[in-house]
């Protein structure tokens, strides 16, 4: 079906059309997607103006109305010390955010290049990555991160606040057990790009090696790189959802939407809108991230279409 | 065949050996542990523990035995260490006399020696069952494992391999957007955000489902609590007794179904591209245009063959299984060891969970050298190399 829509499209339109339109032609076909897309970047939006559109300082505790019921003052209530749900919500998506990206963009740059030397080089470089990456693939990865999350715990990041100390520290575990698929996913791009014609051209004028890696290998393998980051940040906003969710992540004070969650259980009938709304945030945001990858595999590349 | 066997055995007990080496080091070198904290800032006044407590727990837990003899210890046993020559020993910070490689307790009485890990010792808790053998502990917390982990790959199983055949074989159907649209909303749920929504609903005496609707409401975690069940509640409908298997059954209910969807939504999607790929297939083509019926040419055909990637996730659920769900057990108070292990991590209990590490290593090198066999057996194009 895609295939004979974009040929149809390609002979009616004689004029070369610019490449960025036509994949943003496509993606915007994906409804879905696009809704992705705008309640992310609206959880950005909020993540980024938080100290401005929140309505109490995030840490204010104010003793009178503690577990408050939702009402004009607190638009989600307030918690167990008093402090303003919706605050507390828009600045704990800063950090779960922030991890997110930081995270997923180090570990896909990472596994490009891992993936593409392994793939250009070959032979024993190759076997070893290979055996690695298998390994780690097979290692359970929840009791693991927990016990680099725990061993981590104690080191601070000098000269920076707690909360991004431990950020950093959290996604440093993260970046460690999540750059296998992308180095998977661009070694089997590379391995069939290495001796097509264009690259023993660029060999026969004498290009180096490291030049055709990053010239002419990754950024033909680019497209699934994007879509695989996309749909990978869904899965990395759950896990450090977890992680703090089970006390390994981000230490309260500091709201994350896992640690948000972590001591409602008790008051969860009386005011249930404490473990509604960090969860809700957590799960609409994995969602858009899949969508928004789902969207951006058709439109880059239809042929990985599913 | 008998050769490779044997190499991938050395290979596998290399990778045993070397993870585990990796953990223990890693443990022993962290910041925090079991003396963290103990002495305040060290020669503070304020702290009532001296160097000289200090000194004595790091000889009872054998810490002073650096990481290197400590790893020795923990996986060869410590029975055979008073041959070990003294110039080896450790040496006391504040005498600089060496110290045997036994513990006190071993060197007391020979039966208090460790036996190490080989020997399926895996020493005594510190902190979560304080002083029971590590062994016995992991076995008490398996069996409640077990049944929320098998229950729920069965079930998961049961559920997804149908649908994931179903949404191939009518791809773009209205089923198959529906099943899509499921298995997207089963990745991207947080499980530990699933379960307390479905706790709020259905569990407990406080929940709208009895309160409002006055239906029976289920169990919500404490599985090993025998007390009677309280009024309203599905055991005392069923007139259920605490502690019989059935009770467990009906504590099991929650947090299998919770646990089974995320599983259910990536093996569904699973099952479809591989009974995609299949059915694309020439082999397919033929036994069609050969005026094969549709429904011989899907189960005697196509599903055979989509069913081998199968292999690898029930052969990398055997690890799963040992290990439970980390957040349901805790979301569902379930003590089970993925319950364990957590309490043990950020509790510094590293006997417990180092086995905990250790015996999954052995059973993902063993999962993953069955995984090998089996797709050998059902695919005679894959060989051995």
């Amino acid at each position: 079906m895609a295939i004979a829509e974009l040929k149809s499209e390609n002979l009616t339109t004689v004029k070369q059309e610019n490449q960025i339109v036509l994949i943003a032609r496509r993606y915007l076909k994906h409804k879905l997607a696009v809704a992705g897309m705008v309640l992310i970047i609206l959880f950005v939006l909020a993540a980024i103006l938080a100290p401005w559109i929140a309505p109490y300082p995030v840490y204010k505790q104010n003793l009178a109305p503690v577990y408050s019921n939702p009402s004009p003052q607190h638009l989600l209530g307030t918690d167990e010390l008093g402090r303003d749900n919706l605050s507390r919500l828009l600045y704990a998506a800063r950090l779960s955010l922030f991890i997110t990206l930081l995270v997923n963009l180090t570990s896909e740059t990472a596994g490009v290049l891992i993936g593409a030397f392994s793939g250009y080089f070959g032979g024993w470089v190759d076997a070893t990555i290979q055996r690695v990456v298998e390994f780690m693939l097979t290692l359970p990865t929840l009791p693991l991160l927990l016990f680099f999350s725990a061993i981590l715990r104690g080191i601070t990041v000098p000269g920076l606040p707690a909360e991004w100390s431990q950020a950093l520290i959290i996604s440093f575990v993260l970046i460690a057990f999540g750059w296998m698929g992308s180095t998977r996913l661009v070694r089997g791009v590379v391995l069939s790009l290495r001796d097509q014609d264009f690259a023993q051209a660029a060999r026969a004028l004498g290009r180096d090696k490291l030049g055709i890696i990053l010239r002419h290998m990754i950024p033909n393998a680019l497209a699934p790189v994007i879509v695989n980051l996309t749909l990978n940040l869904g899965g990395v906003i759950v896990l450090e959802a977890a992680l703090s969710f089970l006390g390994f992540g981000i230490q309260p004070p500091v709201p994350t939407w896992g640690n948000m969650l972590q001591n409602v259980q008790q008051r969860m009938w009386e005011q249930p809108w404490l473990a509604f709304y960090p969860g809700l945030c957590i799960f609409l945001t994995s969602l858009s991230f899949n969508y928004m990858g789902d969207g951006l595999r058709d439109a880059l590349d239809p042929r990985l279409k599913m | 065949m008998v050769n490779y066997l044997v190499r991938r055995l050395i290979q596998m007990m290399l990778v045993v050996i070397v993870s585990s080496m990796a953990i223990y080091f890693l443990l022993y070198l962290s910041p925090g542990g079991p003396l963290a904290g103990l002495g305040g800032e060290s020669g503070s006044r304020q702290s009532k523990v001296t160097a000289q407590d200090i000194e004595r727990i790091s000889e009872y837990l054998g810490l002073y035995r650096g990481p290197a003899w400590g790893y020795i210890a923990w996986l060869t046993g410590e029975d055979w260490m008073d041959k070990i020559p003294q110039a080896l020993w450790p040496k006391n910070p504040l005498t600089s006399e060496p110290i045997s490689l036994q513990l006190s307790a071993c060197r007391e009485n020979d039966e208090n020696c460790g036996h190490g890990v080989l020997r399926g010792d895996f020493g005594y808790s510190w902190q979560v069952a304080r002083g029971s053998a590590v062994g016995d502990v992991l076995l008490s917390r398996m069996r409640n494992t077990l049944i929320l982990m098998v229950g729920s790959t069965l079930l998961s199983l049961v559920v997804a391999i149908p649908i994931g055949i179903f949404s191939a074989v009518h791809q773009y159907s209205r089923l198959d957007y529906a099943f899509t649209t499921f298995s997207f909303m089963g990745t991207a749920m947080p499980v530990f955000w699933f379960g307390l929504m479905v706790i709020m609903v259905v569990g407990g005496n406080q929940a709208p489902i009895y309160k409002l609707l006055h239906l029976p409401y289920l169990p919500t975690g404490n599985v090993i609590l025998v007390r009677a069940p309280l009024a309203g509640s599905l055991e005392l409908l069923m007139s259920i007794k605490p502690g019989t298997w059935l009770d467990i059954a009906v504590h099991a209910i929650l947090p299998t179904l919770v646990l089974s969807l995320s599983y259910m939504a990536g093996w569904s999607r699973f099952m479809r591209t591989s009974m995609l790929e299949v059915l694309r297939q020439d082999y397919v083509r033929t036994a069609r245009a050969k005026g094969l019926r549709e429904r011989a040419v899907i189960y005697k055909h196509a599903l055979r063959n989509a069913l081998i990637p199968l292999i690898t996730i029930v052969v990398f659920q055997i690890p799963g299984i040992f290990g439970g769900a980390t957040i349901t057990e805790t979301v569902f108070n379930w003590p089970g060891m993925g319950f364990l292990y957590v309490a043990a991590v950020g509790r510094t209990d590293y006997p417990i969970a180092m086995a905990f590490l250790f015996i999954s290593a052995v059973l993902v090198v063993i999962a993953s050298l069955l995984g090998d066999i089996l797709y050998t057996v059902v695919d005679p194009r894959i060989r051995f190399n």
